[in-house]
């Protein structure tokens, strides 16, 4: 579904987010992108959902090489991408309800259409009595849920989340983590960005550890196995950079 | 076949929906800054309004013009042998003719009065001894004969009466006085100029205020288009309230000039109802005709639509990666 070929990026100015990156993700698969803040997480999401281009290397989605394609064909290849950001990038003078239809609306669905859906989503996140509320008025967690009904509202075969849990408290996010991997048991390849390694551990699912730019580990982790704790791995490092 | 037929269709209506989408969002966002947009408008309306109102002053001046050319007159200079009586004789046998409503025939003393008047010698007056004073002038050598001042009845028939009055033997000259009318259709021509250079002008003002109100607009709006591209928006489908927004503007703008036009037209009846009684001529106010205010309509909305663009898609090169 995804794949990383000796990825590369570099900021103009000279920053250099990632190096040599390498991994793939298969369709269907739900994996967790670990590092602490820096490590080009969200660089590594914003390059497939093309809000970036590689400056080495290739990124496939799909089979195709997305560093490449025109920026015509750019919208129809995010429509098949949910994207869930860290900042949540709702709409602030709209209402829930409109936030949350917005991709549907884009594709030009029915009214009809986009009310069951729309409905549903957030029926989903538990937002379903606050539709016609202002994003202003919503608390952090809640108006990270109305990113994540959007992000999922239209049903894209690839979700990538930028931190959904950063603002949440544990049971909230708990809750959260299994609604995506109810997503994924029903066909979504899921790609995480987190800070929430207890979470990690607990899923056990495939994890990513970025470290300065580069992906310095790929495999599974789970709680019994300490061994193999990226929270334990990132910690001496960041200890001794600091 | 029916699989393609059915296809194309869900195409358009989706299609028809994201229109419907975008339409509805240019309104709203038209009716979030309520202040913002009528200002824009009132500044459009003036703008139009200018040009709008000149043009329709200066079609107002040219139906007084063809009104006042009917006054016009033709002088018939007689042979200078030709007495008073032959000369009243010839008048009143012309004044008979269909396409003459009036002769006046003037004695060669009244015309040297309207000539030295005309020249400037205040003491002229017709008395040869005062003429004689001014050999340069060669008038009273020369003398003067009798002039028939002749009112055609059909401004149209002009030329032909000239001709059929200078086939007449005791006829010496023909002079058509057209001066006065030629200037004012000159004046009338520089004023029509001013108008279209204004027109343009104010044009190009419908364009920057609309392109600039946008750019603003979009500027106010980069979050929202922001997260309509990340989630898949076209370049179209961001455009497109944009598009829309200029389009109201353009068209209100249009709507508002053609009112403010209608009003001032509607103050003025008055005042020129009162003129056109001293005149004893009915003047009817000429209104902007329907073809009229639909290129107006149709020009400032289209000249929304292109600010907009320009505004947008300039717009759109900076936020897009």
């Amino acid at each position: 579904m995804i794949t990383f070929e000796h990825v590369g990026k570099r900021y103009p100015g000279g920053t250099q987010a990632l190096s040599d990156v390498n991994f793939e993700l298969a369709g269907g698969e739900m994996a967790f992108l670990v590092g602490h803040s820096g490590a080009g997480k969200s660089t590594l999401l914003r390059l497939i959902a093309l809000l970036e281009r590689p400056s080495r290397g290739q990124v496939l989605f799909e089979g195709r090489n997305i560093g490449r394609i025109s920026s015509r064909q750019i919208p129809r290849l995010r429509r098949r991408i949910g994207v869930i950001f860290q900042d949540h990038k709702l709409l602030s003078d709209r209402k829930v309800f409109d936030n949350v239809a917005l991709p549907l609306m884009i594709a030009g669905h029915g009214w009809s259409g986009i009310r069951r859906r729309v409905h549903a989503a957030l029926d989903q996140v538990g937002l379903l009595d606050k539709q016609n509320m202002r994003i202003p008025t919503l608390s952090g967690g809640e108006q990270q849920r109305v990113g994540i009904a959007r992000a999922m509202v239209g049903k894209p075969p690839v979700l990538l989340a930028d931190e959904p849990t950063g603002n949440l408290d544990p049971a909230l996010s708990a809750e959260l983590m299994q609604l995506f991997c109810t997503l994924n048991e029903l066909g979504t390849t899921v790609l995480i960005a987190t800070h929430d390694l207890a979470l990690v551990h607990r899923l056990g699912r495939r994890t990513l550890v970025l470290e300065g730019g580069s992906m310095i580990r790929d495999g599974t982790v789970d709680a019994t196995d300490s061994s193999s704790d990226p929270a334990g791995s990132m910690g001496a490092r960041q200890g001794s950079r600091t | 076949m029916s699989r393609r037929l059915s296809r194309m269709r869900a195409d358009v209506r989706s299609w028809s929906r994201r229109h419907g989408y975008s339409l509805l969002s240019s309104i709203g966002s038209l009716v979030r800054h309520p202040l913002n947009s009528l200002l824009t408008i009132a500044v459009l309306a003036l703008a139009l309004a200018l040009p709008l109102g000149l043009y329709m002053a200066l079609d107002n001046l040219r139906q007084v013009n063809q009104n006042l050319e009917r006054l016009d007159s033709l002088s018939v200079f007689l042979h200078i042998e030709l007495d008073e009586a032959n000369a009243r004789r010839l008048g009143s046998r012309i004044s008979a003719w269909e396409s003459v409503l009036a002769v006046d025939p003037i004695s060669p003393e009244a015309g040297m009065r309207e000539l030295s008047g005309a020249i400037g010698l205040p003491k002229a007056s017709g008395s040869n001894s005062a003429t004689a004073e001014r050999p340069d002038l060669g008038l009273a050598e020369v003398g003067l004969p009798w002039v028939l001042e002749i009112t055609p009845a059909d401004r149209t028939s002009l030329d032909t009466l000239s001709g059929r009055l200078d086939e007449l033997e005791e006829v010496d000259l023909v002079v058509i006085d057209l001066d006065w009318v030629r200037r004012l259709d000159a004046l009338l021509a520089i004023f029509l100029r001013l108008v279209e250079i204004m027109a343009v002008v104010f044009a190009l003002t419908v364009l920057f205020v609309i392109s600039n109100n946008i750019r603003t607009e979009v500027q106010q709006r980069r979050e929202e288009i922001e997260v309509l591209a990340m989630v898949g928006a076209t370049p179209g489908y961001i455009r497109r309230p944009f598009l829309y927004a200029g389009l109201w503007m353009g068209l209100a703008g249009a709507l508002l000039a053609w009112l403010l036009v209608v009003a001032g037209l509607w103050l003025l009846g008055g005042p020129v109802g009162e003129l056109a009684a001293s005149y004893a001529t009915p003047i009817m106010l000429a209104w902007p005709s329907p073809n009229l205010v639909g290129g107006l309509l149709a020009g400032s909305g289209l000249l929304g639509i292109i600010g907009a663009w320009i505004a947008v898609s300039h717009q759109l090169l900076r936020i897009n990666p």
